[in-house]
């Protein structure tokens, strides 16, 4: 999941720059990989691919700030 | 003597050193922490040979970092320049060349976007609180070396409260974007006019949204300084998601708030307050656009014990009017801008620069001491920015253009109308595009709202609605126009409806209308 993540952000929000490097623990709204309108984008593409639903409050940074802690939360809430 | 904007955190590390002076994620700095970390940020600046008046850049995410940049520019004598890491690279070196920015005040988390404006070949000579690279024509220090540097208390330069301070580059709609130029006492005036408003004092816990390129920030970073109290900087991921805004706004006990109508509606939508304690805020400010009254009455039954106040003020005189909402809004109808605050003088004039009959709508014009110097190397445009009032035997009295159309209401209180250039004529009728979205805004599912015109085949203008709908509410472009159909006259009716998932926004958190229309026009 880490790395369709990965992939997701450098292909499909970074025109696939093949210089871009992601870490799973990168701050990924601090650092300005994603902003806001990305991170929607990146949300609905996980619950399309996993096929569930984000609860509004779950939308929270412990959740989504990292790739890491984008694959724990997705990997719980489908378990 | 308090006439500079660094004085306010020198004068607070001395009153309150221990007290926290800015939070912003695991981060923060004291008074006394602050004032040094200033201290040493302008002995580096002037070490690398800045020069009063010099502009330097920041290029920071929203972070603890961005206090000690501006005062520590400000300490130097220099003008400081907040860029947006998000902007595209070519905005941000347009801006760099525009102001001849050679020093830019960053952090390493920044280093990939800031790898992008360095590439598009930028005079940029020294970086300070970036990744130390190899690279041959840039010099960088990094914040250890910051922090490393001497905090004696030289002789600051010899400056006067009138001296520029920073420049707000604004989005620019149409063409290039403009430096707006203001004075270290046009700063201090916006940040007393507030804290004298709504009496805010040393045991104030301000919540601050917006990025330092948003004047709406100001409230925060000169305000809390000014009268020693903590200001507490929302990270770019809480801005994100409303329930950690909410946490945070719980957690930090605030007592101040004041942001874009926008984090206000998200953190209401996402029905993410329940069982938080938002008890502490007695003062709810915001600006930049309207909130919709269904959001304001949601809003006071949340806070209660809140003061919910309109802010209303273009980045060239930042805040001018004020409403404090008295009562929940009994209908729909827009919230007034109210009436301008301390400090502040006002006209309305007609196109000919003739005062309106009361109750007509007029162009709304400011004199203020929170009023700009004018466009960064932009003579022309400064000089027609201006209208000068000259009564017989009386000093000339400079009003700036704001571009807004505004009628004063039976009640005394301004109304505003939309900007002059939303007014559109359709099927040869006159339409105010904010009067269709505060209609729009009216319908329970309508979440956000624009609307525009669009040109035809024919070179007719055809009027058109782009809506983002609340997530939980199901509803069809045809029950919306329905809807409609029933509240405006035909002609202001939109013909074509669209549905969007969420609006493209400007670096201020604006709807961006412009990449909306581009969005909605066939072959671009």
């Amino acid at each position: 999941m880490k790395e369709l993540i990965t992939n997701y952000i450098i292909n499909e929000i970074h025109g696939g720059d093949p210089d871009l490097e992601i870490a799973p623990e990168d701050d990924l709204l601090g650092s300005g990989l994603l902003g806001s309108m990305e991170m929607m984008r990146l949300v609905e593409h996980l619950e399309q691919t996993y096929n569930f639903r984000v609860a509004p409050q779950d939308m929270a940074i412990e959740n989504f700030m990292t790739i890491e802690a984008m694959t724990n939360y997705v990997t719980r809430v489908t378990a | 003597m308090i006439y500079l904007l660094p004085h306010t955190v020198f004068s607070s590390a001395e009153r309150f050193p221990k007290k926290t002076a800015f939070v912003c994620g695991k981060e923060q700095l004291t008074y006394r922490g602050l004032a040094d970390r200033v201290q040493q940020l302008a002995h580096l600046l002037r070490e690398q040979g800045v020069k009063p008046g010099d502009r330097v850049g920041i290029y920071l995410h929203r972070s603890i970092e961005t206090a000690v940049a501006i005062y520590g520019i400000l300490r130097a004598g220099a003008v400081y320049v907040p860029l947006s890491p998000k902007a595209p690279p070519e905005r941000n070196a347009f801006v760099v060349e525009d102001c001849g920015i050679k020093i830019l005040v960053t952090h390493p988390s920044q280093h990939r976007n800031l790898q992008r404006l360095l590439a598009a070949r930028t005079q940029v000579q020294t970086i300070i609180g970036g990744r130390k690279v190899e690279d041959g024509n840039v010099t960088v220090f990094n914040w250890e070396d910051v922090a490393e540097a001497s905090t004696t208390n030289w002789a600051p330069p010899r400056q006067v409260e009138t001296d520029l301070a920073y420049i707000i580059y604004t989005s620019g709609s149409t063409g290039k974007p403009k430096g707006i130029m203001h004075s270290h006492a046009s700063g201090l005036a916006f940040a007393r006019n507030a804290v004298t408003r709504y009496e805010l004092g040393p045991d104030d816990r301000f919540g601050n949204h917006a990025p330092i390129y948003f004047d709406i920030s100001q409230l925060a970073y000169f305000g809390a300084p000014l009268v020693g109290a903590t200001a507490i900087i929302a990270t770019d991921a809480e801005t994100i998601f409303p329930a950690s805004l909410g946490q945070l706004m719980a957690r930090e006990r605030m007592t101040v708030w004041y942001s874009v109508p926008l984090a206000l509606s998200q953190l209401l939508n996402a029905g993410v307050t329940d069982g938080l304690d938002l008890s502490t805020l007695h003062t709810i400010l915001y600006a930049g656009e309207p909130l919709a009254p269904k959001y304001v009455r949601r809003l006071m039954e949340t806070c209660p014990q809140a003061t919910i106040g309109n802010l209303y003020g273009p980045a060239e005189t930042n805040v001018c009017t004020c409403y404090d909402i008295p009562a929940p809004p009994p209908n729909d109808d827009p919230i007034p801008i109210g009436e301008v605050w301390q400090n502040t003088d006002r006209l309305l004039l007609n196109e000919n620069d003739e005062p309106v009959e009361p109750g007509q709508p007029g162009e709304l014009l400011i004199h203020a001491t929170t009023q700009m110097l004018g466009y960064w190397n932009l003579p022309e445009q400064s000089a027609s920015a201006w209208f000068h009032q000259q009564l017989p035997g009386r000093p000339e009295r400079k009003f700036y253009r704001t571009g807004d159309l505004v009628r004063e209401g039976e009640n005394g209180l301004l109304h505003f109308l939309g900007r002059r250039d939303h007014q559109v004529k359709v099927r040869g009728y006159r339409v105010e595009l904010g009067a269709v979205e505060s209609q729009l805004l009216t319908h329970p599912a309508v979440g956000e709202a624009v609307a525009l015109t669009l040109e035809t085949e024919d070179d007719a203008l055809t009027l058109v609605a782009a809506v983002v709908l609340k997530n939980d509410l199901a509803t069809t472009e045809k029950d919306i126009i329905t809807y409609l159909k029933e509240q405006l006259p035909w002609y202001a009716v939109p013909e074509t409806l669209y549905l969007f998932p969420g609006f493209p926004r400007t670096a201020t958190d604006k709807v961006d209308r412009g990449k909306v229309k581009a969005m909605l026009t066939p072959g671009t």
